[in-house]
């Protein structure tokens, strides 16, 4: 009978580690189930929001105010930590390097970075990447394969569409005179390229003299004072950023030749605006700063979220704006930041 | 046959788990199909209803701020009115208390302009453009323009709307009055409702161009893009894939609200979660089934399909059946044994019928054995009488002693096994018997094997058969007969032959023979020799009669080596 008994405790023990297995998968089920009802209240009530540093070439231009517009849009739809921080004046790369230390520092995740200096840069932003900061450039490029997402206008094609606005003038003779910013940043070399490029093969149009100022409105306007004094013949002055392009405007209003002297500035502000609509500047280039901005920011976002950066090279679009068109629907759009 | 073999092999416990998981996954499905599409409807409904409030709320306060302007504008045009020293100290305490007027300027029935007046702000000696100025379309209530950039003041390019209206002026002229106001207030609001977690409201004219969007830098700047098609659609709820948008217009003025919220985040998640809830139910679901119905197969199919098998082993062969019990439930348990006793009581059942049987046709045997041929008898003695009457007396003594001896084997103690010695003398005796009666008609020899002498073998197994030569083989001869008689040794068998030179038979006759039930006057027939041999001994022993007409016939007897008396 004991025998019998045995067999019978036997044939049960698969069923016992049957029973005890369902069990087990009870408990797992419940607890999955009871995590998927709640997880979703605590994912809500997330804190601690990425941090992405934006260093600029500069906190006070119009342009790259539009910029911490756009990034800033950006971190509120996307839910980031955005600080921006910029030198004092646009040649300061130290300054720019000392920041990007800072920003790796505290635990930034990004740096969305507008190098003052292609070369001199370069040191700083591989040092970050070596601490795992991911890279995002916008506006102006640094010599590092670090970087992860370029953003900006292309210099090339906006110093292509300067020369076409030169061509459109409407001047039979192009006696040009170009006033440039730091030789070192690679933006307004590239603009310059591209306008060169454009007229190179244009018969009747001559570069008469080319100078290089420093980044700021002073600067530039002594800069173009001196290039109109030695060669009085100019009559097309290009400039190839927001401070160089108001130093121009400067020269020119001082001058009185705000008639006989075609200018095609970069980028906008009030002052720019206002030149372009007295005359002493004839045609703007417009960058589309705020953009810029939100998608160097919409980027850090992805890379944060190992998201697919779909492009590593975004082109934002550039706009030719005149006198004429200047107050028509989409030019107001490009140049009034709404605020 | 091919139904038969898929219902074996579809067990109880396979439909029972596919059942029970089929039902759950039916009701399941159904359940949660249901259940999403009220989820989705009371969210949807709640959701449009939310989006609704807060469009009526952000209509009331843009109505309100609408209304302000009206009666700012009312202000203005008062003022404007008056004497120049007043309208100046107005304008200038003005646009310190309303910093969102911009500029307000009156132009003539031609549309030139006669005063502007910006607060600090300086207006331009000539501006390139007026993007203020437009004509005052006909019509009672609040006119509001497009936006668009103060063209009027100098480094100063803010994003207004002209509010416009006529007035009369001093000489009974007709004015024309615009003011310019940034929208920041209403701004500042539209920025902060929210709905849902990521809804928002905008304000559009009825000709769809955007008035303020908490995105609108975003929209300017390309990177965004509202739904085109809004604009045509009248005040209500509208549902775009999974974009809730509520329009309203407003009382006083061209404006519309729109409010947007997304059923997607609502919805969409929770349902997801709880398709994922819902999977691992089903999942547990399906253990659990598959778990009770390997049990309740090893509990109840299996056992009832041993009991099955058991019972077709018993159909198939009941006598040597042995049956182990089945345990399980005790439902099968109590099966089992049932079963078990029915086993042994259909067994021993049978066993008492053959019992019965074997005793009935032995009784039956050995009454016919008992039989003793009267005409037999009666001739035999009339026989003895008459050798006695001539004095024949030596003759009689041995018709007598043969006589004896007859009847003594005959009877043998009641066995019916007696040793082949026995049975030859038996025979021995019969024919010196019929030989004295028949008077020498026939000859007679016996052939006997010694060694066969010790084994035993049914009595009066050779008379009826040489009664039967007798009778119906030499009886009717004129030649004179003869009976040989052999026995020997084959293998595992004693074999015994009568053979007669007599009339012989037809093959019809043999085969008869064997199965004719013996006639009164015959005592044991030939074939009660036959069932006796085969009801003892089997089958595959008994008669075989082999005969020509007119050449005589042969009887062989087979029989087993039995050494012992069995009974």
């Amino acid at each position: 009978m004991s025998g019998r008994k045995g067999g019978r405790w036997r044939q049960l023990a698969p069923w016992a580690l049957g029973a005890v297995f369902l069990l087990a998968c009870y408990f797992v089920g419940i607890r999955y189930i009871i995590g998927n009802l709640t997880t979703r209240e605590a994912e809500s009530g997330e804190s601690g929001r990425p941090y992405v540093a934006l260093v600029a070439k500069s906190t006070t231009s119009a342009f790259w105010r539009s910029v911490f517009a756009g990034a800033n849009a950006a971190g509120t739809e996307y839910n980031l930590d955005v600080t921006v921080d910029g030198p004092d004046n646009e040649e300061d790369y130290e300054t720019q390097n000392e920041m990007i230390a800072e920003a790796v520092e505290s635990g930034a995740r990004v740096i969305v970075f507008s190098a003052v200096d292609y070369e001199a840069n370069a040191a700083a932003i591989d040092a970050a990447a070596a601490k795992g900061v991911q890279i995002v450039v916008i506006d102006s490029d640094v010599d590092s394969e670090a970087v992860s997402c370029r953003i900006s206008t292309d210099n090339y094609e906006a110093g292509q569409m300067m020369g076409q606005a030169i061509l459109e003038s409407g001047l039979e003779e192009l006696r040009i005179g170009l006033v440039n910013f730091d030789k070192n940043s690679a933006n307004g070399q590239q603009r310059e390229r591209g306008l060169r490029d454009m007229l190179e093969d244009v018969p009747g149009a001559r570069i008469v003299d080319a100078v290089n100022v420093l980044s700021t409105t002073e600067d530039a306007k002594e800069g173009t004072r001196q290039m109109l004094q030695e060669h009085p013949d100019i009559n097309v002055i290009a400039t190839f950023n927001e401070w160089t392009s108001l130093g121009v405007g400067y020269a020119i209003e001082e001058l009185g030749l705000g008639e006989e002297t075609y200018v095609v500035a970069f980028d906008s502000n009030v002052v720019s605006v206002g030149m372009l609509e007295t005359g002493e500047v004839d045609a703007l280039i417009v960058q589309n700063p705020f953009a810029m901005g939100y998608l160097g920011v919409e980027c850090a976002y992805n890379l944060i979220n190992g998201l697919d950066v779909e492009e590593s090279v975004v082109d934002t679009a550039t706009t030719v704006i005149t006198r004429e068109n200047m107050f028509d629907e989409e030019s107001q759009k490009v140049l009034f930041s709404f605020d | 046959m091919k139904n038969r073999r898929i219902q074996n092999k579809i067990s109880l416990s396979v439909v029972m788990t596919g059942v029970v998981v089929g039902l759950v996954l039916a009701i399941l499905l159904v359940v949660l199909v249901f259940f999403i599409r009220l989820y989705e409807n009371s969210i949807e409904q709640s959701s449009v209803i939310t989006s609704e409030q807060a469009a009526r709320q952000v209509v009331n306060t843009v109505e309100n701020y609408t209304e302000d302007m009206a009666a700012t504008m009312e202000n203005v045009t008062e003022y404007i009115a008056k004497p120049a020293a007043l309208r100046e100290d107005f304008f200038e305490s003005f646009f310190q208390i309303r910093t969102d007027v911009v500029a307000v300027t009156i132009y003539n029935e031609e549309g030139k302009l006669l005063d502007c007046w910006a607060g600090e702000k300086a207006a331009k000696e000539t501006a390139l453009v007026n993007l203020s100025y437009a004509e005052i379309p006909e019509g009672e209530g609040l006119h509001i323009s497009k936006p668009h950039v103060e063209s009027l003041l100098e480094d100063y390019y803010p994003w207004v709307v002209t509010i416009s209206r006529t007035m009369q002026g001093e000489h009974g002229e007709e004015l024309r009055v615009f003011m310019d106001i940034r929208f920041s207030n209403i701004a500042a609001y539209v920025d902060d409702v929210g709905i849902g977690q990521h809804g928002y409201c905008f304000i559009q004219d009825t000709d769809g161009d955007l008035v303020y969007h908490p995105q609108q830098q975003l929209i300017y700047a390309g990177l965004k893009e509202e739904a085109g098609e809004l604009q045509s659609l009248a005040d209500g709820s509208y549902i775009r894939s999974n974009v809730i948008y509520t329009v309203n217009s407003l009382s006083n003025c061209s404006w519309r609200i729109v409010a947007v919220s997304y059923v997607d985040e609502l919805i969409t998640g929770r349902v997801e979660g709880m398709v994922r809830i819902c999977l691992a139910l089903l999942a547990l679901m399906f253990l659990t089934a598959v778990f009770v119905g390997s049990l309740f197969s090893w509990l109840f199919a299996k056992p009832a399909k041993r009991l099955a098998r058991a019972m077709e082993a018993f159909e198939k062969n009941a006598e040597n059946f042995c049956f182990e019990p089945v345990e399980g439930t005790s439902e099968v348990n109590a099966l089992s044994s049932s079963f078990g006793h029915m086993v042994l009581r259909v067994q021993q059942l049978m066993e008492q019928v053959r019992q019965e049987e074997i005793s009935l046709r032995k009784t039956e045997l050995k009454a016919l054995q008992a039989q003793i041929n009267p005409h037999f008898l009666y001739n035999t003695l009339d026989s003895i009488a008459w050798m006695c009457e001539e004095e024949r007396t030596k003759e009689a003594v041995e018709m007598i002693n043969a006589l004896a001896r007859l009847f003594r084997i005959s009877i043998s103690k009641g066995h019916e096994l007696i040793p082949l010695e026995k049975e030859i003398e038996h025979a021995k005796s019969y024919l010196k018997i019929q030989n004295y009666r028949y008077k020498n008609q026939f000859t007679y020899h016996f052939q006997v094997e010694e060694s066969c002498l010790p084994y035993y073998c049914n009595k009066i197994t050779l008379q009826p058969i040489i009664e039967n030569a007798i009778y119906h083989g030499i009886d009717r001869m004129v030649d004179e007969g003869h009976i040989e008689i052999r026995v020997w040794e084959e293998e595992q068998a004693i074999v015994m032959t009568v053979e007669d030179n007599g009339v012989g038979m037809t093959k019809e006759q043999c085969v008869d023979i064997l199965e004719r039930e013996p006639g009164d006057r015959r005592g044991i027939g030939i074939k009660n020799v036959n069932d006796r041999i085969q009801i003892y001994f089997g089958e595959r022993y008994g008669l075989q009669i082999t005969s020509e007409p007119d050449e005589g016939t042969c009887v062989k007897i087979r029989i087993p080596k039995l050494e012992e008396e069995r009974q």
